[in-house]
């Protein structure tokens, strides 16, 4: 006959009410915030359209229609002015002159390191049990941002991690879920086309490097000693034919070791 | 054969994307967005146009009704459109009723997922009004499109 | 213009269902502070880039939005296997019931018809763009936060043919009694028939 059930210990107990507390934070469609990261990439090309534009009609004098006039302006609604079709802007980032395109980047870095930073001040305010931040080294931070950060932020942890132990981190994500539908028009069974189509996505992949930049940096380590860059890698094994052809490989590496 | 063929027309009245299958024997046969078909495009197109108007005129005004299906001699013609001016049609024998699901199933999970979602295609095919009304040629080209419809239609060939 | 009568009640409740079937098992769902926080930065990122210009913030938002709104609204269509609604009135509802509820988990209040019922107000209780937002005291006056919800609204609406005004009215965020989103019919497009038919 087998006695009551044995009390949970201490620790579940806090995993408990940790799992009740994020079930009851209020929610929303995954999609909405795969929309919203995916949208910034050609939104950065817009900005940086409209950044230089407006560089040129100072320099040319432009006479812009101002409506300053509060009351005119609320009575009188106009659409405002439409970017190019996103799909438009993303193929101007890989034809636009080498300034321009590493203000993009740039761009895109510093929206990922604000998410990153917010992410780490979040997740550390929301008592979570599993996680110790008193006594966290680089390489428990880095299995944060790998489990953790990747979960909240993508539904699924990073596939594989691998240091050297001496501040050089390699984590690799073989189905990065935002790029997973997008696949270059045209066929791609040559080599070209598959460049070019990972030349289109790899604008894509700054933003998660500025998250773990934004992680690092927010736990002490300041972006000057942090570098972080994202390539393409193959999949160690045959994956299904739905997913986008290749993983990525972020190469973290913690300068002054 | 069970399927001859698939066509996708946008709001344009243009033809997006069609397949033909021609052998039985041999999925790999027949054409996909080939130039051939331009003129079997627009037949199909008016016909599924004019029939669609009548019927949205006999609802008496109402456009919650709309045909699911045209039957010939020889074949049967599934269509669904969606609100926001797609047409998803299929061509077929007699022996199933009704393709409304496997349509329905090639919008949320094929187009949506590769075309809406995906950032690298467009979504509207038209560029400038030249390539509006029926004029454009522009098709969906992106191989996860064309491998996930592939994957998905070429097991019912031949039910 | 026939004054539409209001949605029956059997047909509002049956929207309500179906968004909140939708949201409750057809979808994947996050935390909404996420979602708050990568907003947040996009947002902070453009008043750093227009130098604190809100209007030119203003319409990149909503141009960002309408660049998402015309590609969501397929999502949204597949879903819910909507059919073009008959009027702004069924407008509305999906609009709020469906749209809202499943993509963000809210359900703005409609209010404010116009006399020909051509232009109504949704009015945000909660919003999952701004929570626990605060602007500085320059960008109270000229930035309309969620400007974004404006363009994707006026995307997706252009994909099934509603040409419509949308626009911020207020924003408790500005310090004003409540956060009200104006959408006003234009026209309705017509649909497009090949050249040589008419």
């Amino acid at each position: 006959m087998s006695g009551p059930p044995a009390a949970l210990t201490e620790k579940q107990k806090l995993q408990q009410q940790f799992q009740l507390f994020q079930e009851s934070l209020p929610k929303v469609n995954q999609l909405a915030l795969t929309l919203l990261l995916n949208e910034t990439i050609p939104l950065s090309m817009a900005v940086q359209k409209r950044l230089n534009e407006s560089e040129l009609s100072k320099m040319e004098n432009d006479d812009e229609l101002q409506i300053n006039d509060i009351d005119l302006k609320d009575k009188l609604y106009i659409t405002p002015k439409l970017d190019l079709p996103s799909h438009k802007l993303i193929q101007e980032i890989s034809k636009c002159n080498e300034e321009d395109k590493l203000k993009v980047i740039e761009r895109l870095r510093n929206i990922g390191f604000q998410i990153g930073n917010k992410m780490s001040e979040l997740l550390v305010f929301t008592n979570n049990p599993n996680l110790e931040f008193k006594d966290m080294d680089l390489l428990l931070i880095m299995k944060f941002i790998c489990r953790d950060v990747w979960k909240q932020l993508y539904g699924k942890q990073i596939d594989n991690l691998k240091t050297n132990h001496r501040g050089t981190f390699y984590l690799f994500d073989y189905d990065y879920k935002p790029i997973q539908p997008f696949s270059i028009e045209g066929d791609n069974s040559d080599e070209k086309t598959q460049e070019k189509e990972l030349e289109l996505v790899k604008p894509f992949l700054e933003i998660p490097v500025g998250i773990i930049n934004g992680v690092l940096s927010s736990l002490g380590y300041n972006k000057e000693d942090v570098s972080c860059e994202a390539t393409f890698v193959d999949r160690p094994d045959e994956k299904s034919k739905a997913a986008f052809p290749k993983g990525i490989s972020f190469h973290v590496q913690i300068l002054n070791q | 054969m069970a399927i001859y063929s698939f066509w996708i027309f946008d709001k344009h009245c243009n033809c997006i994307f069609n397949r033909e299958w021609t052998l039985a024997a041999d999925t790999n046969s027949g054409t996909m967005n080939s130039k051939q078909n331009e003129e079997t495009a627009k037949l199909l197109y008016g016909m599924i146009y004019s029939l669609r108007s009548i019927t949205q005129k006999l609802s008496k005004g109402s456009n919650t009704n709309d045909v699911r299906s045209i039957s010939t001699g020889k074949y049967r013609v599934h269509t669904y459109c969606t609100a926001s001016g797609l047409w998803l049609v299929l061509l077929t024998d007699f022996k199933q009723q009704s393709y409304s699901q496997v349509l329905q199933y090639i919008y949320s999970h094929i187009y949506v997922k590769y075309v809406s979602h995906n950032l690298l295609s467009p979504q509207d095919f038209a560029d400038n009004e030249s390539e509006m009304r029926g004029q454009g040629i522009r098709k969906i080209t992106n191989k996860k499109f064309l491998q996930s419809l592939e994957a998905f239609l070429v097991p019912m060939i031949n039910n | 213009m026939a004054t539409s009568e209001k949605l029956s009640a059997s047909q509002s409740r049956s929207l309500k269902i179906t968004g909140e079937e939708i949201w409750k098992n057809k979808t994947e769902k996050i935390n909404a502070e996420l979602f708050t926080m990568t907003y947040g930065a996009i947002v902070s990122q453009l008043c750093t880039d227009f130098q604190r210009d809100y209007n030119k913030v203003n319409d990149q938002l909503f141009s960002m939005g309408y660049n998402i709104g015309v590609r969501l609204i397929e999502d949204f269509l597949a879903r819910t296997a909507l059919p073009r609604c008959e009027d702004m009135i069924r407008t509305s509802e999906v609009i709020t019931k469906c749209a809202f509820k499943i993509f963000l988990n809210i359900t703005p209040q409609v209010t404010n018809w116009s006399p020909s019922n051509d232009a109504f107000s949704l009015i945000l209780l909660e919003n999952p763009l701004s929570e626990f937002v605060e602007l500085p005291m320059d960008a109270t006056k000229q930035l309309w936060y969620s400007n974004i919800l404006c363009g994707v609204l006026r995307g997706a609406l252009e994909m099934v043919q509603l040409d419509c005004d949308v626009h911020f009215v207020s924003d408790i965020l500005r310090n004003e009694p409540q956060t009200e989103i104006r959408i006003k019919l234009n026209k309705v497009l017509k649909d497009e028939i090949p050249i040589g038919e008419d």
